[in-house]
């Protein structure tokens, strides 16, 4: 070993100063070169497949561009005009807010309450892990499907149930009934999503070291306090990154919300997503269905920002 | 003493409370699984049976006599293999990079691998129909993958990058010194230690890959080349609604991934916690 060693290093140097890198006649730093030939596949992929189409979908918003017509005029700001003074769209805004926030909300208590509880001393904690986070591993397309059949108004088992225990006295129709389809619709947004939030946000508890509570319990600190002075504080970057995700992806829902009413009984679950599916494939107006996912860029932009400032600044401290 | 009364009771409702979040969680699956292997004169009832005695196979031999089921688990199967593989190779080294090397840019590039993760679905699917329509790639398995790696490649980048930032320098470092070069350093030694983390990213990518279902549903219009989501929506867009068939679909759709989360759950936290916790 002892003899290996010096060999190697002296063949190291003589070949580098017998070929001056790339990098250092660029001026770079050691191994850019490599560095970037190693990001160069995924990049490109990236730059083709999701930067070409994003430029793309900009350009196209300002044509009238119909599916089956390589004819696309230039219309400048026409498709937008068209949204805004179109009542559909501001109802799609306002469900699509409707159904976010609300999603949103509960899926962050009932994943705060599921993490706290298992951090806590729970038998079997592999295994409630695992069974918690079922929801979320299913694909989305079964989840639907199943809420759908309990559902259903006929056959279902939600009205079965229901009836036998008298809370209604009548069979409803879930999702076709304008008062319950959008309570109908979030609730199997929130059944689907909260296992990511209870897991993630349990992953961040374990990260709170545990002097912190020993500290507290020795202040005499109730569990309220403790939770609101250790937990609570210690949990909150996770927290805000677990929720500005869980915010981009509802409001870009698009399966649970066509799978269960595509968009009805009339306009009452009508969503963004739904709404730019119908104009643009149902009514193959490509130009101005990609107009409406176009005017959600800024909010998405401002959330994207936003969640870079928390990963970036953890990232910095780690 | 008041402080262990309150604690007890704290922990009592927390338990009740969780018993009855994993009940919530069960009773949809548990209907899926009855519902496949129910009679079908115990289904279409208006006191539909909370349990059955004679479970039969019957849904599921329907599913394959009278669709070409086995097609379109072959096709899911067949993108979902595609895609791993470019994602977790691609991401990978495009980690690797942005992990470990310093170049001009390298923040910049970074954030933008983290930003096109998030563009989502809904904006891009209708330039990615233009697109695969223009170059003949609609019903095209191929053009499938293609469009899945738009998620694929910046996700699986994101969880390697978090978990190669985890993972001290010094062993490659030290390797450097012995006279290795990068590439060596990264697949002797980095790579072997990161295993856990690649495995994550591959599941990841095999999750989303086979649970996708707008790109799938918008670019395939054949019937032989579905995959298993457009393929089970078929089932419920029929004039008649073939529950027994659709939940035998369902359970078999979902086995793959509940096999994978349950056996390898270890590298499913690891990945999730990486994404998400460290950021």
């Amino acid at each position: 070993m002892s003899g290996t060693f010096p060999t190697q290093l002296t063949r190291q140097t003589t070949r580098e100063s017998a070929r001056i890198p790339w990098d250092r006649r660029l001026g770079l730093p050691r191994d850019a070169l490599f560095g970037y030939a190693m990001l160069l596949p995924g990049l490109a992929l990236i730059v083709i497949l999701v930067g070409y189409p994003f430029g793309n979908s900009i350009w196209m918003s300002f044509h009238r561009k119909l599916i089956g017509v390589p004819d696309a005029p230039f219309v400048g700001l026409q498709n937008y005009v068209d949204l805004f003074t179109d009542v559909d769209y501001w109802i799609a805004v306002r469900n699509v807010m409707t159904y976010t926030v609300v999603s949103v909300a509960f899926k962050l208590v009932l994943g705060l309450s599921v993490a706290v509880i298992l951090n806590e001393y729970v038998p079997f904690r592999g295994f409630v892990r695992s069974f918690v986070l079922l929801p979320w591993a299913m694909p989305t397309l079964v989840t639907v499907l199943t809420w759908r059949w309990m559902y259903n108004d006929l056959f279902g088992v939600f009205n079965y149930v229901l009836l036998q225990l008298d809370l209604i006295n009548a069979p409803k129709a879930w999702l076709g009934t304008r008062a319950l389809a959008m309570m109908s619709v979030i609730i199997v947004n929130i059944w689907r999503g909260f296992p990511f939030f209870a897991i993630t946000l349990l992953a961040g508890l374990q990260g709170i070291p545990a002097e912190l509570y020993d500290a507290g319990k020795v202040d005499g600190a109730s569990v309220i306090k403790r939770f609101r002075h250790i937990t609570f504080p210690g949990v909150i970057p996770v927290m805000a990154v677990v929720t500005l995700l869980s915010t981009i992806w509802t409001f870009n829902d698009f399966a649970i919300i066509w799978l269960l009413t595509q968009g009805g009984p009339g306009d009452a679950t009508e969503v963004l997503s739904t709404l730019t599916y119908k104009i643009a494939i149902g009514g193959t107006e490509l130009g101005k269905g990609v107009a409406v996912s176009v005017t959600l860029m800024p909010l998405l932009l401002l959330l994207i920002i936003l969640l870079t400032r928390f990963t970036a600044e953890r990232e910095e401290r780690l | 003493m008041t402080y262990r009364l309150q604690r007890l009771t704290w922990q009592l409702g927390g338990y009740l409370f969780l018993l009855l979040i994993l009940l919530i969680i069960a009773f949809p699956i548990y209907w899926i699984l009855l519902t496949a292997v129910k009679p079908a004169s115990l289904t279409y009832t208006a006191k539909p049976a909370l349990w059955t005695w004679e479970p039969s196979l019957a849904s599921f031999v329907e599913l394959f006599q009278e669709y070409p089921f086995h097609l379109w688990m072959f096709n899911s199967l067949w993108v979902t293999i595609a895609n791993c593989a470019i994602a977790v190779a691609v991401g990978t080294t495009a980690s690797y990079s942005l992990s470990r090397l310093r170049y001009p840019g390298r923040q910049f590039l970074s954030g933008f691998f983290f930003f096109v993760y998030l563009v989502p679905a809904s904006l891009l699917f209708i330039p990615l129909y233009v697109i695969l329509s223009d170059y003949r790639l609609l019903d095209n398995l191929w053009g499938l993958t293609w469009t899945y790696l738009t998620f694929t490649i910046p996700f699986c980048t994101w969880i390697l990058k978090a978990y190669f930032a985890g993972i001290p320098i010094d062993l490659e470092e030290a390797a450097l010194v012995d006279g290795a070069n990068r590439l060596q350093a990264l697949v002797r030694i980095l790579l072997p230690i990161a295993a856990p983390g690649i495995a994550a990213a591959t599941i990841f990518a095999f999750t989303l890959s086979w649970n996708e279902f707008l790109y799938a549903f918008i670019f395939l219009q054949d019937e032989r080349k579905y995959t298993l989501s457009p393929g089970l929506t078929t089932l419920v867009y029929g004039d008649v609604f073939l529950w027994g068939q659709i939940m035998s679909g369902a359970v078999l759709m979902s086995v793959p991934v509940l096999f994978l989360y349950f056996f390898a759950q270890r590298f499913v936290v690891t990945g999730l916690t990486a994404g998400a916790v460290k950021g």
